[in-house]
């Protein structure tokens, strides 16, 4: 317990530039943080990684189930297996990083949607068993599930299953932005756009691991045409989303941009995870068969790593932006 | 049925409501004599946090935090070569706000943190989870998690009680009782307010100019999370202490940021939709 409560150093914080000094010295109590350092450790972002891409993929799979030809349902379906596995590890980890691991099942003791930490714990329940109900439904289907499994996974009405889990799985893929966001962190909080951000990298990351699936599998090209369409509208989003988040939060986003998590985010999470899928899926549009899925592939590939830069530097770095004294002061300037 | 799932989950109904208690802390009779910090610690049992030197004046505690409730911060005014009448030692002992709309209630996801009869925030020791939202919430950086292995309450989220278990029995919390100058003083919050005023008037009269009173009803810090129920007279600018000049509610602007989210989601599902339209 030494000095448990000695305030923490700015060391993290990028140095001021030439001539904002002033700014900075905003006459606050030395230079001590206004609010406190977060206490969430890496299961955080790990986990609205893997939940919005598993959102992200029962959503593109259900697009593709509801509006697209019978080769796109084939080769689209998939997402649902990836949507079933990519839930597994998200409620140990968001165990995990709980002080009481004991008490997990104390989320559920209420319903209070105000709070966006409930209402994400009651969408992840709620669309983990439609996610396995569905997976397990088209397993019946292609004779992968048989015995009485397979008659039970016969009974999930698919329909119901993908319009609900829709539903859900856009909850979880636009919450985790919006729960951050709903704290003081100036990084996290001065912008409005945090939760569109991660909702366009699940869904970016999610519809890559679809199209990633379907080019490993063989797909036909028609097929991976539109995945990589849909695909690159869901990263073209993510980057308009990204500029416009950056843009409202200034000098705020400083910690990002410039700190100490700058090369993951503008290498990572923009460099390889938006920009250069949009140019693979571009060069692979006239492409057709083993050259369209290798590049398909591998932008899909570029997308899910990029998803986990984003949320993983945003997150690192707004622990950082806690420190920042002048930039809390500037968010509750009113 | 219903009765046999409140015994289950141990649903009780909440005691009556009481008058609304708080804390008015008058800076400007603080001697920085740290009695308050003390008597905190030893009535709620809270461990020392070691012996740190910060070098800022004589304010070696550092922050608030899980096991140090109260605060005194020791701000140094003096510039080079003024005179004595302009140099300034202020100090203030800080404490948890109990906002009359406090963010940390708002965010917490179990029901833990509750508001009590006596209009304070407390956090129920026995549900919470340690999920940490209610620590970034906080726009005042107060509440904060035990670490997870350590010896006090751990993984839970603590913050000042306002001594709830003495207020059960009518006593003064402990800050205010070891207070030797009066600069904490406990009450019913109205008649709290009613003497901040009075003591406002009577420091301006006597030419301190700079005074100002944080967390009343009328003030502009309460704009979002409300009147204070332990509030501040002030020598100087919020900011002189750390404190924001409109402290922040995040429940204010979640709607637009669900609606920025939503719009994205739609807009997907509407160009997927789009793209694989008409290919049956």
């Amino acid at each position: 317990m030494d000095a448990a409560n000695s305030p923490p150093t700015r060391g993290n914080l990028p140095p001021p530039l030439a001539g904002e000094d002033q700014a900075r010295g905003d006459g606050g109590y030395y230079d001590y943080p206004v609010v406190r350092r977060p206490v969430w450790t890496w299961e955080v972002p790990a986990y609205f990684w893997l939940g919005g891409m598993a959102a992200g993929a029962y959503v593109t799979a259900s697009l593709a189930h509801g509006f697209g030809s019978a080769d796109d349902r084939r080769a689209t379906a998939g997402g649902y297996y990836l949507a079933a596995a990519a839930l597994v590890p998200c409620a140990p980890l968001l165990i995990a990083d709980l002080g009481r691991p004991d008490r997990f099942h104390h989320m559920l003791r209420i319903f209070k949607p105000l709070s966006p930490m409930n209402l994400g714990a009651w969408t992840l329940t709620g669309f983990t068993p439609i996610a396995f109900a569905r997976a397990a439904s088209h397993a019946a289907g292609t004779g992968l599930l048989r015995g009485p499994l397979g008659a039970l996974a016969r009974l999930v009405p698919t329909r119901l299953a993908e319009l609900a889990g829709c539903a859900l799985g856009l909850t979880l893929a636009g919450y985790s932005g919006v729960l951050l966001a709903a704290t003081n962190i100036p990084l996290w909080a001065k912008s409005k756009l945090l939760g569109g951000l991660f909702m366009a990298s699940a869904l970016a990351s999610g519809s890559a691991a679809v199209t990633l699936q379907a080019a490993r599998r063989g797909a036909p090209d028609a097929t991976l045409h539109r995945l990589a369409a849909l695909e690159s509208a869901a990263s073209a989003g993510e980057i308009a989303v990204l500029a416009g988040y950056l843009t409202q939060s200034g000098r705020t986003a400083r910690p990002l941009t410039r700190g100490r998590f700058a090369a993951p985010f503008w290498l990572g999470a923009v460099g390889a995870g938006a920009v250069l899928p949009l140019l693979l899926h571009r060069l692979a549009g006239g492409r057709r068969g083993r050259a369209l899925q290798s590049l398909s592939a591998v932008a899909s590939l570029c997308t899910i790593a990029g998803s986990l830069a984003l949320r993983w530097s945003i997150f690192e770095a707004g622990k950082d932006s806690s420190e920042d004294q002048s930039a809390s002061f500037e968010l509750s300037s009113g | 049925m219903i009765d046999a799932y409140k015994r289950l989950m141990n649903v009780e109904s909440p005691p009556p409501p009481k008058r609304a208690r708080g804390f008015f802390t008058d800076t400007s009779l603080c001697i920085g004599c740290k009695a308050c910090e003390v008597a905190c610690k030893q009535w709620n049992q809270l461990p020392a946090d070691g012996f740190a030197m910060t070098g800022n004046s004589y304010d070696n505690t550092g922050t608030l935090g899980a096991t140090t409730w109260r605060h005194v911060q020791f701000i140094e005014q003096a510039k080079a070569n003024s005179s004595r009448q302009d140099q300034r030692w202020l100090m203030m002992s800080d404490v948890c706000k109990h906002c009359a709309n406090a963010a940390c209630l708002e965010a917490c996801p179990t029901g833990a943190l509750i508001r009590t009869e006596f209009d304070t925030v407390y956090v129920q020791q026995d549900i919470c989870n340690g999920c940490g939202f209610c620590v970034p919430a906080c726009p005042f950086g107060v509440i904060d998690r035990a670490p997870k292995h350590g010896q006090f309450e751990a993984g839970t989220a603590h913050k000042c009680t306002l001594c709830y278990d003495r207020l059960k029995d009518d006593m003064t919390p402990a800050c205010a009782k070891s207070c030797p100058t009066a600069s904490i003083q406990f009450g019913d919050v109205e008649e709290l307010q009613e003497r901040a005023r009075h003591r406002l008037a009577e420091l301006k009269a006597r030419g301190e100019t700079k005074a100002e009173l944080y967390g009343m009803p009328e003030g502009k810090e309460a704009t979002e999370v409300g009147p204070l129920h332990a509030f501040f007279l002030l020598l100087d600018r919020p900011h002189t202490y750390n404190l924001p000049d409109i402290p922040r509610l995040p429940r204010q602007t979640m709607a637009q940021r669900y609606g920025w989210s939503a719009a994205v989601g739609v807009g997907f599902a509407l160009i997927g939709a789009l793209v694989f339209r008409g290919r049956r």
